[in-house]
């Protein structure tokens, strides 16, 4: 029976992301193989597949959570491994990145998954601040004492590199332009 | 032959970041059904999708002007894919009343000599707005375009703000 192959998108640490073809029946260890970097240090990569949003479900009491984001078994096929539903996979050294976001003198954690886009560290970090939606539209991640401001689509895994497992954000209000 | 600014462009169409965006259906470029070919180089069409809002359609096109890319940040703005002219005024997407989104799509901006109202958007990745305001890249820093920016940094700039709470719809 044919299969079909699948596009799919491998992100790492500190690197761009990068697009592969990868046929159901083979494992992610094979796909993986075929990225320069990770062949170098394959064992010391944990190996996530999908992007993670379990911050946007947690409930607004919660302090200092974590994500359960498991990593897999690479010795697995892209088929057993759902990734034509998936899409992206991410791998990384860290278990997790540990996020701090400032705001208003007042300081938030929670360890997320390498594999969360700054739009979902965003949108999880104004819930918690209980900005309403108007003022949410314009808020937006900067690196501390930076203005250096991540892209929403980026993943953690890519601003952070082992054993620097952690990341500080400032939330501030997008400037409007004028003049 | 295609020159560097095309050719710069078509790698960048081709790039896993581009990919990623079009995959989840946040941008990309018109299907042959909406747009038999694209205009001339340096011009371009694509598209980019808005949240769902009453009456109002579920992405909006947009042309722009590619010279020089990535030295120089394009410019344009909405338009109609069938005529490839600038979308009429009263089909644009509307923001809530002096927020930061209905400044950006501001439909009184630019006079001349620099273009009509609406046939640039007033926001720094525009060539045409950075370069009338000369106090931008000290107000706005992390917004200024440099050669290291591309067009999926302009295309995830404006899905961000046609996705917003302050998009109100067409109407």
């Amino acid at each position: 029976m044919l299969q079909k192959e699948l596009q799919l998108f491998i992100h790492g640490q500190e690197l761009k992301p990068t697009a592969v073809v990868a046929a159901p029946g083979e494992t992610l260890r094979e796909v993986l193989l075929r990225i320069d970097v990770f062949r170098e240090n394959q064992d010391e990569f944990l190996v996530f597949v999908g992007e993670c949003v379990e911050a946007l479900k947690e409930p607004h009491d919660v302090e200092d959570g974590a994500d359960e984001h498991e990593p897999v078994d690479i010795s697995l096929t892209v088929e057993a491994l759902e990734l034509g539903r998936h899409r992206h996979v991410h791998f990384h050294r860290c278990r997790h990145v540990e996020v701090e976001v400032n705001f208003g003198g007042k300081t938030k954690h929670r360890k997320f998954s390498p594999a969360t886009t700054i739009g979902v560290v965003t949108q999880w970090a104004c819930k918690k601040f209980h900005l309403d939606a108007a003022a949410a539209s314009d808020c937006v991640l900067w690196l501390c004492n930076s203005s250096e401001q991540p892209r929403p689509d980026k993943h953690l895994g890519e601003l952070v590199e082992a054993p620097q497992c952690s990341i500080c954000f400032d939330l501030v209000k997008e400037i409007t332009p004028q003049g | 032959m295609e020159k560097p600014d095309e050719r710069l462009f078509e790698e960048d169409l081709l790039s896993a970041e581009f990919l990623i965006g079009a995959a989840k259906g946040q941008w990309g470029l018109p299907a042959p059904e909406v747009m038999a070919e694209q205009p001339p180089w340096p011009n371009r069409i694509l598209w980019i999708s808005a949240t769902p809002r009453p009456d109002s359609p579920d992405r909006f096109y947009i042309l722009l002007d590619f010279s020089g890319y990535r030295s120089v940040p394009p410019t344009g703005t909405f338009c109609d894919p069938k005529t490839r002219c600038m979308l009429d005024l009263s089909k644009r997407p509307k923001g809530r009343k002096d927020s930061r989104f209905a400044k950006v799509f501001r439909t009184d901006w630019p006079g001349p000599p620099y273009g009509v109202g609406g046939s640039a958007f007033y926001h720094p990745y525009d060539r045409v707005a950075a370069q009338t305001h000369a106090a931008w890249p000290g107000e706005q820093p992390h917004l200024i375009w440099t050669s290291n920016h591309t067009i999926v940094d302009y295309l995830a700039e404006f899905h961000t703000l046609l996705n917003s709470e302050d998009y109100l719809g067409t109407t």
